[in-house]
């Protein structure tokens, strides 16, 4: 289940980038793009009844099903690198904004 | 010495170098030094990383594939950056940042590594690209950019849950044994080349190219177009040689939009009036060339063929870049004669282009012979003729271009090139016709650069 709502959100925010012309829209729609691929690759991971893969001494949880747990580590590092994605480009669009006075990418008269 | 140095090393300077702002470009001009001279010392090996050995840790390879490509990106890095390192003090950090992200990015053996070293560079490179002060193209780079390298990581998480491997050997001999079609992978690895392909500048995906490299100045002209363009060749003929599967009509399909970019891409060059955007066009269809021999599987042709572009880009975009910032623009009528007061640089940007264009007794025509031999060799007529076509319209725009550069019928411009940038100009060209005369160390040694084996790249 949680597979489609990813998918939507992935769709949405292609969606949003191919339509808006606003600088900060599209960096809104390429967020969601982001925050839809980790959920995705969350639920690659996800196992119904599954626990947390934690190895403990006092309790054998041998016999129970885990989570994979690698695609939660690569969320970690995706999440990391979008966040830096996005400061740089909200940074751009300061400097867009500064150089044009707007955020409307057919008001700015350039290609 | 091992190559994890070539990516720490750089990143650990890059963040030291913030503290030392006043140094930062003695700082870039060392390390980047160093990582050229310490590649002679580096053993061809496997490296395992935290102790986890492959499928389940990251290993970095090493091999003749991977040398050859770092010895490339390292010393043509190392040209730009002594070129630009006065002029442009405040990006040393961030060149130091994007060093240790190209030479990750050729060393590592994990697809999910791939798309940390592909990010990291590509912020490097988005960074660099500022330096046009056209923010907008930036931006556009930037979303594109980001765009791409999220569906490679949607094709490579696919992948994962089919395959649950990311080591990139281990994930070649999954999908062998598995005995599934190319249809069930076709999904991921289309995913995965589009992702590759916005950042290789092919065709559909590469609207961002134009904006950047029409207004490069010289920094981010020669570093986008030949040393980022080179290190992303050859990670994607890396992964088309050792990891994609495209069989059926996956193949038409990438093909199909391969000959689209090598044609169109070579049309848009011919109708360009402008020199910049020339050279790009033509490293747009370049790229497309390498990508399409890379696909019939000619790797080690295609290696000594991203050799020869990348060069020779870098001249090109040197040369120009700074006759531009000189003159104003870079209309070709502003440039016409540039070269009668510079004959020096104006000889060697002509021996250089003639390689591109592939005529004998240069380097860019033993690379395309051969590669055009083992292709008829092989039966495929096709790309052979395609490879001709377009190396002739290439020759006519490029052949137009050096007549216009030479003669002029009024006043030809006064472009001052500084001692540093003639000697290494003039080097690059006399290697260019050394290696085209005398050619037998390049006919040896790209039957030998058989890329990677899964037994010495896998470690276990």
């Amino acid at each position: 289940m949680l597979q489609y709502a990813a998918i939507a959100m992935l769709m949405l925010g292609l969606y949003g980038l191919l339509t808006q012309r606003n600088v900060i829209k599209i960096i809104v729609s390429l967020n969601i793009f982001e925050i839809g691929l980790n959920l995705f690759i969350i639920s690659v991971g996800y196992v119904d009844d599954g626990i947390a893969p934690i190895l403990t001494s006092n309790f054998n949880n041998n016999g129970l099903i885990f989570v994979d747990p690698l695609p939660s580590a690569l969320v970690l590092t995706a999440i990391v690198i979008g966040v830096g994605t996005t400061a740089l480009a909200l940074a751009l669009a300061n400097n867009i904004y500064q150089k044009y006075g707007t955020f409307e990418i057919d008001e700015m008269g350039e290609e | 010495m091992s190559a994890i140095l070539l990516i720490a090393v750089p990143l650990l300077t890059a963040f030291v170098s913030i503290l030392f702002k006043k140094y930062s470009h003695y700082m870039l001009i060392a390390v980047s030094f160093l990582s050229v001279f310490a590649l002679g010392y580096m053993d061809l090996e496997t490296i395992t990383i935290g102790g986890f050995d492959a499928p389940f840790g990251i290993v970095l390879i090493l091999d003749n594939y991977s040398l050859i490509g770092l010895y490339l990106v390292n010393i043509l890095f190392f040209i730009v950056a002594v070129l630009n390192c006065k002029e442009y003090k405040k990006l040393s950090s961030i060149l130091l940042v994007s060093l240790a992200g190209l030479n990750g990015l050729l060393l590592t053996g994990d697809l999910f590594n791939l798309f940390v070293f592909l990010e990291v560079a590509g912020i490097a490179a988005y960074l660099i690209t500022t330096t046009n002060k056209k923010p907008l193209a930036t931006f556009n780079y930037l979303v594109q950019g980001t765009l791409g390298s999220s569906l490679y990581l949607l094709g490579l998480i696919l992948l994962y849950a089919m395959f649950g491997t990311l080591n990139m050997s281990d994930m070649a001999r999954e999908i062998g044994t598995s005995g599934y079609g190319a249809g069930v992978t076709a999904l991921p690895f289309l995913l995965m080349f589009i992702g590759f392909g916005v950042e290789a500048k092919l065709l559909p995906f590469n609207s961002w190219a134009k904006g950047i490299l029409a207004s490069s100045n010289s920094l981010s002209g020669p570093m986008i177009a030949s040393v980022y363009a080179a290190a992303i060749s050859l990670v994607f003929g890396r992964l088309l040689t050792n990891v994609f599967v495209i069989e059926g009509t996956l193949l038409t399909i990438v093909m199909g939009i391969l000959v689209f970019s090598l044609v169109a891409g070579e049309a848009m060059a011919f109708s360009s009036k402008k020199v910049k955007e020339i050279l790009l066009y033509s490293s747009v269809s370049q790229a497309a060339l390498v990508v399409l021999v890379f696909m019939t599987g000619f790797a080690g042709w295609a290696v000594y063929l991203i050799i020869g572009n990348a060069t020779a880009k870098l001249v090109l975009f040197l040369v120009t870049n700074i006759a531009a910032k000189q003159l104003g623009d870079d209309e070709v009528d502003t440039f016409k004669g540039l070269f009668t007061n510079n004959k020096v640089v104006g000889l060697a940007f002509t021996a250089v282009t003639l390689s591109v264009v592939g005529l004998p007794f240069f380097f860019g025509f033993v690379t395309k012979m051969n590669i055009l031999e083992n292709m008829f060799l092989s039966g495929a007529y096709v790309w052979p003729a395609l490879i001709l076509i377009t190396s002739f319209i290439e020759g006519i725009y490029f052949i137009r271009l050096l007549l216009n550069l030479w003669h002029t019928d009024g006043d030809s411009p006064e472009v001052k090139f500084d001692f540093v940038l003639k000697y290494v100009v003039v080097v690059i060209a006399v290697l260019t016709m050394i290696f085209g005369v005398y050619t037998k160390p390049v006919q040896d040694s790209a039957d030998d650069l058989v890329v990677y084996s899964i037994t010495e790249g896998g470690n276990f």
